[in-house]
């Protein structure tokens, strides 16, 4: 065995669990705190991608602001309850990051998939709650597009 | 006229001076009595017929408000949507002043949050200048920092209405003018493709939001002040929209369900869910049941957009 490869095997397993407000992205971080707490070698983000609309969305800048500071702001207080259930489930506090990134994106799998791959993590878990054929068609599906679209890494989705 | 004293707000022009101008463009007995220039269109409530709006230093001679169709309601009056002569020399306009607002559109059962943004407007017009396939126009800032766009007036029909008067029956319409029309509308495509590459979207693609020029028989979209929050396609609404559009043109107009169970048709009988429009499930698109000449391909594009589909467009490509 390899050098790299001891190293590969030492390193914590790197999960990006991508969540939003919805329910299903509670059943996602219940899921990995169900089947990973207390299991050592496992580390986790949580994500959260805010699509920021468009500048000219805002009839003021001031709006635009405002938005992003409310968005800013709830995400926050979700992130911090969603890392703390998955500490009290044995995640040492060092092994549960946050990750809140607002930002214009035309596809939120695509940015998720982009940070999975700068972090380099190996998993990523996200909730599904299962949409219309009529809504995918009118406004795409994330987890759909992530396992179409997501290379080089496991994907669980959460339903 | 220089060295005139400027006798009404935003313009160097006295009010004889106006009144002349409108003479020339309207005639003379167009000109009213008494003039009232307007340089701030915050209300555009105020911003009557006869009146003159004035946008840095550019005059326009208000006339009638517009009016919109929709969903076969009679048509409604856009009152921040005026005609107005260009007094510089005398060309029709449309004046869009501002007017925002926030609320849910529907489609079908589904709604998604919608604005309708001046400023996207703006800068959408300002990419397409000059694309034979958009209305054309500018903006200009009023006293107030309102953007107001003005909008050269395209003369011509809806392609909507243009196709109702095409072949005698749907047969003939399909042979001899169908193919044209396709052309058309694949132009049409390519000019949305033009602002998805651009991280645009027209937020409001509808059959009769294309006007098709009479003079030169060229298809402009118009009116893309609207914006939506996409979930995850950005597209998905717009690329909804040309699907709906292209079942128009080829069915030459709707074709419902009670139209077919109406006439009497035995193709009513034959249908199925799958055979029709996802979100406007009373629309038929899979239309080479009713037509059996149109293209297995063509209709194979349609049913992309019919309940049975299981693969969407997510982009113009």
């Amino acid at each position: 065995m390899t050098a790299e490869s001891m190293n590969s095997l030492n390193k914590d397993r790197h999960l990006l669990i991508s969540v939003d407000n919805s329910e299903n992205a509670k059943r996602a971080i219940s899921y990995v705190a169900d089947f990973l707490g207390g299991v050592s070698g496992f580390r986790v983000t949580i994500l959260n991608v805010i699509p920021e609309p468009p500048a000219n969305y805002f009839q003021t800048d001031e709006d635009r602001k405002t938005w992003i500071e409310e968005h800013r702001s709830e995400a926050t207080r979700m992130l911090d309850k969603f890392r703390r259930i998955l500490v009290q489930s044995g995640f040492a506090e060092d092994k549960v990051g946050t990750f809140l990134d607002i930002r214009h994106c035309p596809s939120v799998a695509d940015r998720i998939i982009e940070i999975q791959q700068s972090l380099e993590c190996c998993t990523i878990v996200i909730g599904r709650r299962g949409i219309s054929k009529k809504e995918e068609f009118l406004f795409g599906s994330t987890s759909n597009r992530i396992i179409r679209s997501g290379k080089n890494c496991a994907i669980w989705v959460i339903e | 006229m220089s060295g005139k004293q400027a006798a009404n707000p935003g313009t160097h022009l006295s009010e004889s001076e106006l009144k002349d101008v409108i003479a020339r463009w309207a005639g003379h007995d167009r000109v009213p009595k008494k003039l009232r220039v307007i340089n701030d269109t915050s209300d555009f409530f105020r911003v009557d017929y006869d009146d003159v709006v004035v946008l840095d230093d550019h005059q326009y001679f208000i006339r009638n408000y517009e009016r919109e169709g929709r969903f076969s309601i009679d048509e409604q009056p856009k009152f921040w949507v005026r005609r107005a002569l260009d007094l510089s020399d005398g060309s029709v306009k449309i004046i869009k002043m501002v007017f925002h607002e926030r609320f849910n559109a529907r489609a079908g059962d589904l709604t998604f949050e919608c604005v309708r943004s001046p400023k996207k407007e703006a800068v959408i017009l300002d990419m397409v200048r000059g694309h034979p396939n958009f209305m054309q126009g500018f903006s200009l800032n009023d006293a107030s920092g309102n953007i107001v766009r003005i909008i050269d007036f395209i003369r011509g029909k809806t392609l909507a209405d243009h196709v109702l008067e095409l072949g005698k029956d749907h047969e003939d319409y399909f042979y001899n003018y169908f193919p044209a029309v396709l052309d058309e509308y694949v132009e049409l495509v390519n000019a949305i493709r033009f602002l998805h590459e651009r991280a645009q979207k027209h937020g409001d693609i509808r059959r009769d939001h294309i006007i098709r020029q009479k003079e030169t028989g060229l298809c402009r979209w118009i009116d893309f002040d609207f914006d939506y929050l996409h979930k995850e396609n950005m597209f998905g609404y717009d690329l909804f929209g040309l699907g709906n559009i292209l079942a128009y043109l080829t069915g030459r107009g709707d074709v419902s369900v009670e139209q077919l169970k109406e006439s009497g048709s035995p193709v009513f009988h034959q249908l199925i869910a799958d055979d029709m429009n996802i979100i406007f499930n009373h629309r038929v698109v899979n239309l080479r049941k009713i037509y059996p000449y149109i293209p297995e391909a063509l209709n194979l594009v349609l049913l992309h957009f019919s309940m049975g589909a299981n693969i969407f467009y997510d982009t113009t490509n």
